[in-house]
């Protein structure tokens, strides 16, 4: 049948493409509730400055044991988590805020990473050798993946509550409770765990991608943050499935494809959503008895 | 009666800038109290330090043993991101932050407390609104109902009644009176005297310093508030840094 | 004279002459390893030969620091590869100012088709490298005419080494049954190599490092390895070895360990020299696909 050959064949027939579809599922299960918190607290552009800010973390893993995977991750891991937590701090301490913060410390670091990169002399443009792909997931890639599920999903469990209020009332917070700061931190750490994973396994383009548009399609079909998450989830895995389908009967690149469709996903979002769709703006329909 | 509040020559300001000039004095646990003064009399200041979201730049605030954080504030313009996808239900449940901590869960007791919270405030009905509808009143009113769930021994209200109807504020004067009964400190900032001579025993004249305090008849007379309009609202860049405890405050 | 001062006045002669001598030496910039190690063996001692690209770098997507123009600026003589593998070059050379004259090491190599573009890695059959070695003889002669005798025995004897790497190449191919001349690699680099010794080399890449496999690509080359039961997968010292990886475990074809393409190791490597590594190439190939 012409629709079974188009969807479900290509998974039936190639490793390569069910583990594809397992790790774009185990990023959506993960990214999605993330990015819609990003989206929420003005944030959505911190998967592009992490995406530089990793660099010298990376260098440094690279002088240490050449082009050893292992080694570049976790330093990029270091360099993430340090940049997000001092960039938290100074911007929760003083005048600056979370954006500035940011963006002072990402662009520290790129340069930092880039000195430390050309004082070795080799020009391996390395932050290409870091990003993967997702049609590369090997057993040890699609573990790291499955761990970064679970410990997001735990953690974000346990940081809800606080996270919403902080991000909606963060001065009641402030004087109802002391998880506002380690709540927010964690959440950043979360974030860092999450994009240098996905940046390892997938490429900066799948994993912030699949973070921030999700979040964007979601803010037009639900008013109320549980609904979102569930929408945002659930348009990431469907974003990644019909990527994959693409990707798979055209030759266009799997990173792109995923993201394509996804944008598609947006625009009819923006155009015919519920919560302040365009048309919806501009053909409200009769007004309510009450 | 045993002080809940205690302000030990408290100095409260930004930037160095005294907004409170070396303010003595206490509050006697489960009184009512107004705080009344000019604008840019200090009110918000002091607030702010009593709750602990602003740390004095000399003297001290005691509590009484009472945990900042089981005080309830109900701030003058809340920061609050009204475009937060979050219902009234909701938002006013994290009221209840105290008793669940952040990971307890809310059978059905908590469900109702919040139900008979929204209730008083007459916002039955609104459970589902998502709060970025909400009128400036209504949000006010769930303010109040945040304040209602924490059940706190003692309550700081900044200006509560600033965009709300005669109607609704005296029905949530009626709950400002049943904590009174109910034994719990509340302070209020106010600038309608009428209201404060009707409903509050207690009044503090702040103009930056205080300049009366006692007995609501005593302290709104005449001369009391002439004195509490001379100060002068600014800051003044060319001070220099305050040496002596006892002179009069130089902003009065 | 004194016995003594017979040694100082030679040594103070020698010392006077060295400096001299030194300067005789003709400057040359090589835009990647390979090149440099050819002008090495063509111009021997009489040249100093400083390389930008170095071992392991990646000369398709190399940016160039200031150091470079500095270097470009003093040299007479800058070889390049050409046929677009130096996108970055012609503008370092213009900002540097520099008089230097620009050879071109593929002169006269007609250029095999990759895409639309031509192939720039022409180095890869041994005849096409006698050509580079004797285009970088000629230029070096023009340019020192002082010692165009030695520049030739140099080139002469190099160019006998090379005639015998290209026959010993022969000859490990053909031990490998014609039917099993395939390999999969992630670099679309050896199509010179392909087409000099009959090894039919499939990538899931285009030429350069930057292009992005898609799924239907992937799915391709699989089928194409089951059907054609091809016997070996080769990972290279520039992209990601993890596509071939996974690529490998899905077709049960072997990994065959590296073969380098684009640039030279270091000393300590497997291909320190540009004979050194097709050495090692042929040495893998027939490793793998030998039954």
């Amino acid at each position: 049948m012409l629709l079974y050959d188009a969807l479900i064949a290509p998974f039936i027939e190639f490793e390569f493409m069910r583990r594809a579809l397992a790790a774009v599922i185990a990023l959506a299960l993960g990214g999605a509730p993330i990015g819609v918190f990003l989206m929420l607290r003005r944030m959505s552009l911190v998967g592009d400055a992490m995406a530089h800010a990793i660099l010298p973390g990376a260098a440094i893993g690279f002088l240490l044991s050449g082009l050893n995977l292992f080694a570049m991750t976790t330093g990029g891991l270091i360099a993430g988590f340090t940049v997000a937590i001092l960039a938290g701090v100074v911007a929760r301490t003083t005048e600056l805020k979370e954006d500035a913060s940011l963006a002072t410390f990402y662009l520290v670091s790129l340069a930092l990473g880039v000195t430390i990169v050309s004082i070795h002399g080799t020009n391996i443009d390395l932050l290409h050798v870091l990003f993967g792909n997702i049609l590369a997931m090997d057993d040890p890639t699609l573990l790291v993946i499955a761990f970064n599920t679970t410990i997001t999903l735990l953690v974000l469990a346990v940081i809800y509550r606080p996270l919403v209020v902080e991000s909606v009332d963060p001065v009641f917070l402030r004087t109802v409770s002391r998880a506002g700061t380690p709540a927010h931190l964690a959440f950043l750490a979360l974030v860092v765990l999450n994009l240098v994973n996905g940046f390892h396994a997938l490429g900066t383009l799948l994993a912030v991608g699949l973070m921030i548009l999700p979040a964007g399609i979601a803010r037009f079909w639900s008013r109320d943050i549980t609904g979102m998450i569930c929408i945002a989830v659930g348009s990431a895995m469907v974003s990644g499935y019909a990527g994959l389908v693409l990707s798979f009967q055209t030759r266009i690149p799997s990173g792109p494809a995923v993201i394509l469709v996804a944008a598609a996903l947006y625009v009819f979002s923006v155009l015919f959503g519920n919560v302040s769709g365009l048309v919806r703006q501009m053909f409200p329909g009769r007004h309510l008895e009450a | 009666m045993a002080a809940q509040l205690q302000f030990r020559d408290v100095t409260l300001g930004y930037d160095r800038h005294p907004a409170v000039h070396h303010l003595s004095g206490e509050v006697v646990s489960g009184a009512l109290v107004a705080v009344v003064g000019p604008n840019g009399a200090g009110k918000s200041t002091l607030f702010r330090g009593i709750v602990g979201i602003l740390r004095p730049l000399s003297g001290a605030i005691e509590h009484g043993g009472l945990d900042i954080r089981d005080i309830a504030y109900l701030p003058q313009t809340a920061d609050i991101d009204r475009s937060f996808p979050i219902s009234v239900f909701d938002f006013v449940g994290t009221g209840l932050w105290r008793a669940t901590g952040f990971f307890g869960g809310m059978g059905k007791s908590a469900r109702d407390k919040i139900a008979q919270a929204l209730a008083s405030v007459g916002l039955n009905g609104f459970e589902n609104r998502a709060i970025g509808t909400l009128s400036g009143g209504q949000m006010q009113r769930m303010l109040f109902a945040r304040v209602l769930l924490q059940d706190a021994r003692m309550i700081v209200l900044d200006e509560p009644f600033n965009a709300i109807d005669a109607r609704t504020s005296a029905d949530l004067l009626a709950l400002v009176r049943r904590w009174h009964a109910e034994g719990r400190t509340v302070l209020a900032a106010l600038h309608d005297f009428d209201l404060v001579r009707a409903n509050f025993p207690e009044t503090l004249l702040l103009a930056r310093g205080k300049v009366a305090w006692g007995a609501t008849a005593e302290v709104l007379t005449g001369d009391n508030l002439q004195e509490a309009r001379r100060m002068c609202e600014a800051f003044d860049d060319g001070a220099a840094a305050c040496v002596a405890d006892n002179l009069p405050s130089r902003a009065a | 004279m004194r016995r003594s001062s017979l040694w100082l006045f030679c040594l103070v002669i020698a010392a006077a002459a060295w400096p001299a001598r030194a300067e005789d030496r003709l400057k040359v910039v090589a835009s990647f390893s390979i090149l440099g190690d050819f002008v090495k063996n063509v111009g021997g001692d009489r040249v100093e030969v400083t390389t930008l690209v170095g071992p392991n770098g990646d000369v398709h997507v190399y940016t160039p620091a200031p150091a470079d123009a500095k270097k470009i600026a003093d040299a007479r003589l800058v070889v390049i590869n050409g046929l677009g593998l130096e996108g970055w070059l012609p503008r370092l050379v213009q900002s540097s100012g520099s008089k230097a004259v620009i050879v071109t090491a593929t002169d006269g190599i007609v250029p095999l088709k990759s895409g639309s573009a031509a192939d720039p890695h022409a180095w890869q059959s041994v005849t096409n490298a006698k050509i580079y070695v004797a285009n970088i003889r000629d230029a070096l002669v023009a340019a020192d005419s002082g010692d165009a005798a030695a520049f030739r025995v140099n080139a002469d004897g190099y160019l006998a080494k090379l005639e015998g790497l290209d026959r010993d190449v022969r000859a490990a191919m053909a031990q490998i049954p014609p039917a099993r001349r395939k390999v999969i690699s992630t670099h679309g680099a050896f199509g010179y190599f392909a087409a000099a010794y009959g090894v039919e080399f499939i990538a899931p890449l285009g030429v350069s490092t930057d292009s992005e496999a898609s799924a239907r690509d992937i799915a391709d080359i699989i089928t194409q390895i089951r059907v054609a039961k091809i016997p070996a997968v080769f990972v290279e010292n520039i992209s990601d070895p993890r596509l071939i990886q996974r690529i490998s475990a899905e077709t049960g074809a072997g990994i065959g360990g590296t073969l380098y393409s684009d640039s030279l190791t270091g000393e300590k490597g497997d291909a320190p020299t540009y004979i050194d590594m097709v050495r090692h190439n042929i040495k893998a190939l027939n490793h793998a696909l030998t039954p």
